[in-house]
């Protein structure tokens, strides 16, 4: 069961990790070293610049409560120069409604004390979110993505129906979701979806794709199909996508 | 007919302690007590005088009739008493007496006799008999009065009903309690005002134990309770300090807990042994939802989450799910969707506590959903000892824990009812602790469909 780290690549990435507890930094970077991404860390936003500068980098980890300066301006501040994805780090969970309506620029959130595997799992989508934005440019980069009247605001990860109404999702009827969105009208494989989903916490064993996708449909398809079995071969959203 | 119960049950709830009503029946007692002993003395006093009165009158009528009979030839005696004779009186001359001494025991006559000599004592000269007439057919209400002249014969008078009336006197007894019935509203009007604040110290202490705000009782009214008001109030701010105090080291310290923890959380990816790694998990979800719980109770579940309209089936479907996911048995019927007014994580935090609890608890978790009415009603059945109902209304206080074999089994510090009932209350809606078909515990919920 325990098969993720098998294939690991030679790089997943080059990480930036920000965090004043300098042990949380430590670890967070061995955490993310042994999943194949390149890590480097900074205790402060002087350090985080200096590290900007000196590398490229694909992706922040950004603790909002940073010595000297305060993480949300940080972040302000970064996404003033720079497109590089944030993901935030935050304390509270009810305190992420809160920052999102800041509009600081992050593209995720985390609050502490986060799972590990779910930071991973977030670094990955934010990862691939943004890497297909680049190859595929027609879609826009907001946080809302729109399908059949249906609204996803990918900042609070909150799905509201035609209707106005707030649909509440499970963290994998989420990532699912997420992942059908960012490519739809082609078939996604079972193993595909799997990655995408898995994984979220060491406690809970895993569930079938199948079940997943019947679990979202449930949520989604009381209007009309929007995702189809593709027999043999996956699954397929239907519906057309739109960012914004 | 709806009327008539709405009156009966009014007139049910009137409460025989209060203030004002034992003001009002302590004051129609003494009310009613001056009026009775009021009427009372006033008859009595009125009676003795109109009796002096009368008495007077007729020793006055009786010494002329006597000194006019007297000076008179014995021929003309019988015609001139009849003359003198009217209304009550009737007069007759004889050569005896008539009327038979009364005993003693007859205190009407032998009063009568002793108040004649007293207020005429020319009448006494003699002999004076008042008595009944003499003869077996006497009326006891007709007295006679005999008197004998200077030479030996006798004058008769024969009284007709000799009970001095006395006149009622009801306009007076009117006005009597018409002073009574305008004391006894003013009164009742000075109580009222007297006890109103009284009512606001337990409106603020209530909000006080509820909400935890402290609200300030205006130190106003009667001095008595101007100082009450001024000595609760300090009292109120003293308790909500220290309350604030624990509060905040409490808060401190679930908060800075959350850094060892995610220190662990990230150690704990570096063991090899997977069922050691996945223990550790486990205990670090628990404390962390423990820390969970108690921030969010001293939040007083106050999020920024704003009002809209969510899906409770969707909520309860992610919470069932969930608990399924962990080898839970939990089953869930209801609608395609149930929209109501609310915060979608408050709610789900609410009800992934009361199914989290009927897992723990109760082994297994049914959980429906209904539309009734105006209202979005959950239920949520387990299969566990339920809760007797002597002991739930203590389950929703905060850090109450009833079970008292489980302990070791279950974390928690029993907020997790204390949390949900504060983000339903928080929605308007109602959270009841009963009895399911099986005898566990059976949460129902109640939100409404409306805003508020």
């Amino acid at each position: 069961m325990l098969q993720q780290s098998t294939a690991v690549q030679a790089t997943e990435g080059k990480v930036l990790v920000v965090d004043d507890d300098g042990e949380i930094l430590s670890l967070v970077a061995k955490f993310l070293r042994a999943n194949g991404f390149v890590v480097s860390t900074a205790r402060n936003g002087a350090e985080m610049k200096a590290q900007m500068q000196s590398s490229q980098v694909d992706l922040v980890v950004l603790d909002i409560m940073l010595p000297g300066t305060n993480g949300l301006d940080l972040c302000r501040a970064l996404r003033a120069e720079s497109t590089v994805p944030v993901v935030m780090l935050t304390a509270k969970g009810d305190e992420i409604d809160r920052i999102v309506g800041l509009e600081v620029g992050a593209d995720d959130y985390l609050p502490k004390p986060f799972n590990p595997r779910e930071l991973l799992a977030r670094i990955k989508a934010v990862l691939r979110r943004s890497r297909s934005v680049e190859g595929s440019a027609p879609q826009g980069s907001g946080r809302s993505i729109e399908f059949e009247g249906w609204q996803l605001d990918t900042l609070k990860r909150e799905l509201v129906n035609p209707g106005g109404v707030v649909v509440d999702l499970s963290g994998g009827e989420y990532d699912l979701l997420l992942t059908f969105l960012e490519a739809p009208q082609r078939v996604l494989s079972r193993d595909y979806l799997l990655d995408s989903t898995k994984n979220r916490t060491l406690d809970v064993f895993d569930r079938s794709i199948d079940v997943q996708v019947s679990r979202l449909r449930r949520k989604i398809e009381a209007q009309g199909e929007l995702i189809k079995t593709i027999r043999g071969a996956g699954y397929l959203f239907a519906a057309a996508v739109r960012r914004k | 007919m709806k009327r008539a119960t709405a009156l009966l049950r009014a007139a049910l709830a009137f409460r025989f302690d209060t203030l004002v009503a034992r003001t009002t029946i302590v004051l129609i007692l003494g009310i009613a007590t001056v009026q009775i002993v009021g009427v009372q003395t006033y008859r009595a006093s009125l009676s003795a005088d109109l009796s002096d009165a009368t008495e007077q009158r007729l020793a006055d009528r009786l010494l002329t009739i006597k000194r006019t009979l007297a000076g008179l030839p014995e021929g003309l005696r019988e015609d001139a008493a009849h003359d003198l004779s009217s209304g009550a009186i009737e007069a007759h001359w004889s050569k005896d007496e008539r009327a038979v001494e009364a005993d003693a025991t007859n205190r009407l006559w032998t009063d009568l006799q002793t108040r004649l000599i007293e207020l005429a004592p020319e009448l006494g000269e003699g002999g004076l008999i008042v008595g009944e007439q003499d003869g077996a057919s006497a009326d006891p209400h007709v007295a006679l009065i005999s008197m004998r002249l200077s030479d030996g014969t006798w004058l008769n008078v024969s009284l007709l009903s000799w009970t001095p009336r006395i006149p009622g006197a009801p306009q007076t007894v009117m006005v009597a309690w018409m002073i009574a019935a305008v004391a006894l509203a003013t009164a009742v009007l000075l109580v009222r005002w007297i006890s109103r604040p009284l009512a606001r110290f337990a409106e603020a202490a209530n909000g006080f134990y509820t909400t935890g705000k402290v609200a300030a009782v205006p130190e106003t009214g009667p001095y008595e309770v101007a100082v009450l008001a001024r000595a609760f109030n300090d009292l109120q701010d003293r308790l909500a300090r220290s309350i604030d105090d624990r509060t905040q080291a409490l808060a401190a310290v679930s908060h800075d807990l959350k850094t060892p923890i995610t220190r662990l959380r990230l150690r704990a990816e570096e063991i090899d042994s997977e069922p050691l790694a996945r223990s550790i998990a486990h205990d670090l979800d628990e404390m962390e939802r423990m820390i969970d719980q108690t921030l969010s109770y001293l939040r007083g579940d106050r999020s920024d989450e704003a009002i809209r309209p969510v899906d409770l089936v969707a909520i309860l479907e992610t919470v069932t799910d969930d608990q399924t996911d962990q080898g839970a048995v939990v089953s869930f019927t209801g609608p395609r969707a149930a929209v109501v007014p609310g915060r979608r994580l408050g709610l789900k935090r609410a009800f992934a506590n009361l199914v989290g609890n009927a897992v723990k608890y109760g082994g297994t978790a049914r959980v429906s959903v209904s539309e009734r009415g105006q209202e979005a009603v959950v239920v949520i059945d387990d299969d566990g000892q339920g809760i007797a109902a002597a002991d739930r209304d203590r389950a929703l206080l905060p850090f109450v824990r009833l079970e008292s074999s489980r302990n070791n089994k279950t974390g928690g510090f029993g907020l997790g009812l204390t949390i949900a009932r504060a983000v339903i209350d928080g929605h308007g809606g109602t959270l009841e602790l009963g009895e399911g078909p099986t005898g566990g515990l059976r949460v129902t919920v109640s939100l409404p469909r409306q805003g508020r």
